[in-house]
Parts: C-alpha cells; structure tokens; sequence
C-alpha cells in the first residue's frame, strides 16, 4: 500500500501512473460498461468457438475421451456426397428465400406506409407471424400443407386443380420451406423498410414530383436510392439466416422426403447429434461459418460501392 | 422410443457436448461436500441423484416412490431431480460428466446404449447382477435384456419397455362388413381388410405408417421384416441381410397398400393418432403410449397381436436406467435403490399408477395385476404382446446411420419412387459400407 503510494506520488511529477490514468480518464467508466456483456459473450460465444474449432479436429463422438485427427475430418467432407447435396439445398433455399422475402417486404412496406383506414391493423397482421413461435409455425404449415385433410388442396379441389403432395412430395418441399419462411419472416423486413421509408426527406419527394416525375420514376430513383441501407442490412441479415436454416426443417419435415431438405446446418445436427459423429458436426459448422463470412464480406463490399449514404 | 416434441438450441448443445467431449476424464470420486445437490456419502448415509424427464403422472409417480423408498431405507436418500425433456437427457448427463458431478442414476434412451457404454464413468452391472440371484436378471424380456446389454456389458437397467401391436376402430370394422382382427390374422387378412375400410372419398384410410424416414418409419418395417422370416444383418453382423426375400416381400406390402391409398403416410408429426380418433383410419400399428388418448376421444377400439406371415413377431424399444461411478457407496446406494424399484411388487405398482407396461415378466402373475389390466383396458394385449418381441435391433454405435439408410429406402416404396428390391438392395450397399467403415 505504502509502496504503491509511494510510487504515485513520484509518478505525479514526472508522469502520472496507469492507474491513475486509468481512474482519471472516461476508459475505465467505458470497460466498467463492457466487462458483463465481454464476459457473457466469451462464455457462450467465444469459448464455444474455440472449443468446436478443437472439436472439428478431432475423432468425438461427444461421449468417449476424444482423440486428435488433424484434418480428417474435413477431408472427409470434401468428398462426402450427401454434404454436397446440402450444400446444394441450402444455396436454392437462399437463392429463393432472399430474393422473395426482400422484394416483397419492399412491396408490403410501400403499401403499407400511407394514411387509410385500419393501417394498424395490416401492420400488425404482417408482423405476427414472426412473432409466432417456430413450432406453432411448423405445425400450422403441417396442417394447411397436409395431402389429404388440408386447407390448401381443400381449396385447390374447388378450383378444380389437382391435388398435391407439398411437404411429402421430394420435388416439392424445400419450395413448401421457403414459402413457410418468407411468410414468417417478412414481418421484420417490412418493419425496417417501413422505419426507412418514414425517415426519407418529404421536401424530396415534393422536389421530384415538382420536377415532373411520376411516381415510378419518384420511387425508382429517389425512394430506392435512399433505402440503399436499409436494403444491404435485410439483405445481409436474410442471407445469414438462409444459410443457417434448421428450426423450420425439424418441426416439419426433418429433412425430408428422400432427403429433399437436408439442408447444411441441418446436416451437422444428423452427424452431431444423430449419429454421435461431434467432430464431423463441428468440421461441418466450421466450413459453414466461414461461407457466411465470405458472402457477407463480398455483400458489404458490394454494398459500399453500390449504396447511396444520404449523410 | 417414447417421442417428444423438442426444439434443440442447437448451439448451444454443441457448445456443451464440446466443452464435454474434450475434458471427460473428469474426476470419478465426484464431490461429496456438496452433498445437497448431487449427493455424497457421510457418516454410513448416502445421498445418491436420479435424473429423469417424466411429467404427469409418471412425474408423480417417480417422486411418490422415491419418498417410500427413503421411508423405508433409513441409510439411503433419493433425490429425484427433472432433467427436462428426454431428448436431451445425453447432452445434460455428458456435460455434467464433464463438470466432474454426474448424477449416479439417469434415465436413457434405449438406443443410446452403444453410444454410452463407451464412456468409462458408466457403471457395468455384471457383477452386480452376477452376485445377487434375487435379482432375476431373466426375468426382464429379452427385448429389455438385449438393449441393456453392450458386447456383453450390461450398462442399464430396464426403465420402460413397449412394442408394437395392432389398434382398430371397431366401428369401422362393423361399417365395412368385416369380421374384427384376430391373433391368428395373416397378411392376406390384414391387407384385404386394409383395402376393404380404405375409402377414398370419404378420405378413409385401412392402416397408418410413419413416413417421416426416421427410425419411426424404420423399427416398424423391422417387424414386418421379421414376420417374414428376416434377419437385419447377417448372422456375424458384418453385412446387411433385410435386403432379403423376406425383406422384399414386406416392403412389397406397403408399396402396394400405398400404391391403393390404403395408407395414411404420416409426416412424422404423429397426426395419425387424430385422424383415428376421428374415424379416418381403420388401423394402426401402435403402443401402449396412444392408448390414454385413444381412451380419451372415446374411439370404440381393440387391440390384438400384429397379423403374421411365417411368424407374429412385433418390435419393441425399451429405455434404461443408466448408472454413473461417484464412488462405491453412492454405487452401491444407487444399486440397492433400482433393485427395490425394478422388483416385481414395486413395478406394478407403477404400471398401475401410470399405465406403463411392467418390466418384469413374473409381474403378471402377481395378485394385483388384474387390477392393472382392468384399470386400463387393451393393455394386457401389449403386456403378453412382449412375449413376441423376441427379436432387436443391432447394438451398434452405427445403428443410426444404418437406421437412416432403411429409412429412406423404406419411404421411396412409400411414396412409389422406387421398386422393393432396388430400395432394399441399395440401402444393403450403403450399409455393409457404414459397417466395413474403421471406427
């Protein structure tokens, strides 16, 4: 005590201590701040990283002591069929998903940002599906998708058009998944599009109506524009959730039929915790986790080129 | 093989199974200072933790036994702890391994056993079961036997035993003009009855399968496989053998009921249960765990044995209880309590309380047990029933994959996309290479 005393008190005439420094300026306030959010995000993100990353290296049922493989486990994967055709469902889900989720959401939120009657209501009503719990979802879809007692052939019987098998036909569910998900989804996209669509300037609008546009060439060329950020966010952030789709295929059709929708994260949760194969699993998050990265690098990358920053 | 909805976090259970997979040679002493939570041994008492993931009646049912053991074992307390769902009762027990404190008892999916009897803090009963002839170890049916057993290993003791046996709505046996299913049915019996209550129109089906390729879709087609004289694997284990005649000849059965719309193709989300109760299905293949709900809708049902080809064998997938080392006095703890709860009088009481099928097959010559079969009635079906399951599933760590393989050749025939012998004959090639596969 003494000593550290000691040594401030000297320090005071030729250079204040760290600690002091520390306790003078506003960085110690600032860590003070971070420290439970660093320490919880080290706990269940950051260790769990680290540890797959261990876990993808080696031979892990999750259950007997492990042994190391080096890189087996992601030679294997090169060459594993049933990964390829993973991969292969994952990037037509996400093709479909984005493109449709995006574009509508844009058509929602533009219909819905005006004054009439009941607007609350409509807002509403595309926001409560996301809300809604992913089971309830599932199983929703399940009865309005089933073969014989849904609604939808029900429906499709009295237009005289014929019956289909949706979720149980291998052609057509991964369709089935993606109509489910843009229909749960869109309600957060079409509450950023809408929060854009309020914060762009009226005088603008009126400049170019002033000017003589209609209004496609007013929506094309400054409400597009200016939802530049907003787009590139909902872009980015679908493209993830693409990419990592499970819950949707395991309240429904588990990746099937005939192994239709066996897409990659769901894949890893078949190895992992199916067929006690940890380290595959963990190979197979790894691969996956550094695909993201790359498509939201090259996303961000082309989103600063292309996107207009009003400020 | 009881089924529970679950939606895993997926993330973090891998984070968990990791942390667990990577320091399980945790210590095998445990913690007995902390003896409250999970349990320890002082002073000749000792605390011993059962983990489960009953709810219900069962939930009270467990906790009412373990309050009457503890009564009368001064020595000895049983902490009954909920786990949650079963489905994830491996992921909480490895990771509590890993943390050094395994409970000393866990309630474990059957099909887990290959899988778990590689993790050396699991306790092998052999000895124990050797040394102690009150025990009966063949009193339990071999089903239970044979998924507790690992490479001659015995890691668990039966928890809950099922099996398949054949359900139908006698109303719409009445309706149709058909004598109701005996136990001497035969194939030709059943499929004809199957087409008779199948109705397209009035979306009428004759009989319900899971089609969902899971082992759902996969321990159904084993019984088949089995009354037509089958065998899984050959006789050494080394190669498929379902790819069989006998084989073809079951899978040929569902091609053509499902060609003929005789069979609602459930997705796997267990809607058949409701399409029966309300009058859409005129048969199941089902267990004793429908049979509350079947009860309840008030459906005019029966119950028999599976229609037979060479034989009327059925399939059952019995759960374990599963100890884990903590020392010699919480194992012996442990030991003397699964004893007390597996005895015969003590069972039925259990299947008397919660409709479960006794695990013991001296149980039903005991005086009470016609109060078990009256209280729930059909379930003496499923109870001699096990009496034909006489046959399992391999226990091997790849049986799943093996499981996935028949699984997606079985709902090709389901869904018409591909012939029996071809389905079979590929799935036999995929799983003599998961089987010739190192590891």
């Amino acid at each position: 005590m003494s000593a550290a005393s000691h040594a401030s008190r000297t320090a005071v005439r030729e250079r204040p201590s760290l600690l002091r420094r520390l306790l003078r300026s506003d960085q110690l306030a600032g860590w003070a701040f971070v420290t439970p959010a660093v320490i919880l995000i080290a706990v269940f993100a950051l260790i769990p990283i680290g540890w797959s990353l261990l876990l993808s290296l080696q031979s892990n049922n999750l259950i007997a002591p492990p042994h190391y493989v080096g890189l087996a486990n992601y030679k294997a994967l090169a060459k594993d069929p049933a990964f390829r055709s993973a991969i292969g469902h994952t990037l037509v889900y996400t093709v479909l998903f984005v493109p449709i989720s995006v574009g509508g959401a844009l058509a929602i939120a533009v219909a819905l940002n005006r004054r009439i009657r009941g607007i609350r209501f409509y807002r509403l009503a595309v926001f409560i599906p996301l809300v809604t719990s992913t089971v309830a979802t599932g199983i929703i879809f399940l009865w309005l998708l089933d073969p014989t007692f849904g609604l939808v052939n029900y429906v499709l019987h009295l237009l005289g058009l014929p019956q289909q098998q949706f979720l149980q036909d291998p052609n057509q569910a991964l369709y089935c998944i993606v109509a489910m998900t843009v229909w749960s989804w869109l309600g957060f996209d079409v509450i950023i599009y809408l929060a854009a669509l309020q914060g762009i300037p009226e005088d603008l609008l009126e400049a170019s109506e002033m000017d003589g546009a209609g209004r496609w060439a007013t929506f094309r060329s400054i409400v597009l524009p200016l939802l530049g950020p907003a787009t590139l966010f909902i872009v980015v952030w679908s493209t993830i959730n693409a990419l990592q789709l499970f819950d949707e295929i395991y309240v429904t059709t588990r990746g099937g039929p005939l192994g239709s929708t066996t897409v990659v994260v769901y894949y890893l949760y078949q190895q992992a915790f199916q067929f006690f194969n940890g380290g595959y699993g963990a190979a197979i998050a790894y691969v996956l986790f550094v695909a993201i990265l790359i498509v939201t690098l090259l996303q961000l990358w082309i989103g600063r080129k292309r996107v207009y920053y009003s400020s | 093989m009881k089924r529970l909805i679950l939606l895993p976090l997926l993330a973090a259970a891998l984070a968990l199974s990791a942390c667990g997979g990577s320091s399980s040679t945790g210590s095998s002493s445990g913690a007995s200072s902390s003896a409250k939570s999970s349990g320890g041994s002082t002073g000749g008492h000792t605390t011993i933790t059962l983990w489960e993931g009953y709810t219900e009646t069962e939930a009270t049912s467990i906790k009412a036994l373990a309050a009457e053991f503890n009564k009368s074992h001064p020595s000895i307390t049983v902490n009954v702890q909920f786990y949650g769902n079963n489905d994830y009762a491996l992921q909480k027990v490895l990771a509590a391994i890993a943390g050094g404190k395994p409970p000393d008892i866990s309630y474990l999916y059957g099909s887990w056993a290959p899988n778990i009897a590689t993790n050396p803090q699991v306790v092998t009963l052999n000895k124990l079961i050797a040394q102690d002839p009150s025990f009966n170890w063949n009193d339990f049916w071999p089903a239970e036997r044979n998924v507790a057993t690992v490479n001659g290993k015995i890691i668990g003791i039966p928890a809950l035993v099922d099996n398949l046996a054949l359900v139908y709505n006698k109303k719409l046996f009445k309706q149709a003009g058909l004598a109701t299913p005996t136990p001497n049915w035969t194939w030709s019996d059943f499929q004809n009855a199957a087409l008779k209550l199948t109705n397209p129109a009035a979306k009428q089906f004759g009989w319900a399968y899971v089609n969902d390729a899971s082992e759902d879709t996969v321990w159904r087609f084993w019984a088949l496989l089995w009354q037509a004289g089958g065998s899984i694997l050959s006789p050494d284990g080394k190669h498929a053998a379902f790819d069989s005649a006998a084989g073809v000849k079951a899978a040929t059965m569902l091609q053509t009921l499902a060609a003929k719309h005789a069979i609602y193709l459930d997705n796997g989300s267990d809607n058949y249960l409701s399409v029966f109760n309300n009058g859409h299905i005129g048969m199941l293949y089902t267990g004793p765990w429908d049979l509350s709900q079947i009860v309840q809708a008030k459906t005019d049902y029966g119950v028999t044995t599976l229609p037979g080809d060479a034989n009327h064998q059925t399939i059952s997938g019995p759960d374990n209880w599963v100890m884990f080392n903590n020392g010699a006095a919480r194992t012996a703890a442990a030991w003397t309590f699964l004893k007390w709860l597996t005895s015969p009088a003590i069972d039925l009481k259990w299947a008397t309380m919660t409709g479960d099928l006794p695990i013991r097959a001296s149980v039903a010559k005991l005086a009470g047990y016609g109060n078990f079969t009256k209280k729930y009635p059909g379930i003496a079906t499923w109870a001699s029933n096990l009496a034909n399951a006489t046959q399992s599933r391999p226990q091997l760590t790849v049986y799943p994959k093996i499981s996935t393989a028949v699984g997606q050749a079985v709902q090709s025939v389901l869904l018409g996309r591909a012939q029996p012998q071809q389905a079979l004959s590929q799935a036999a090639q995929q799983v003599n290479g998961i089987l010739a596969a190192p590891g």
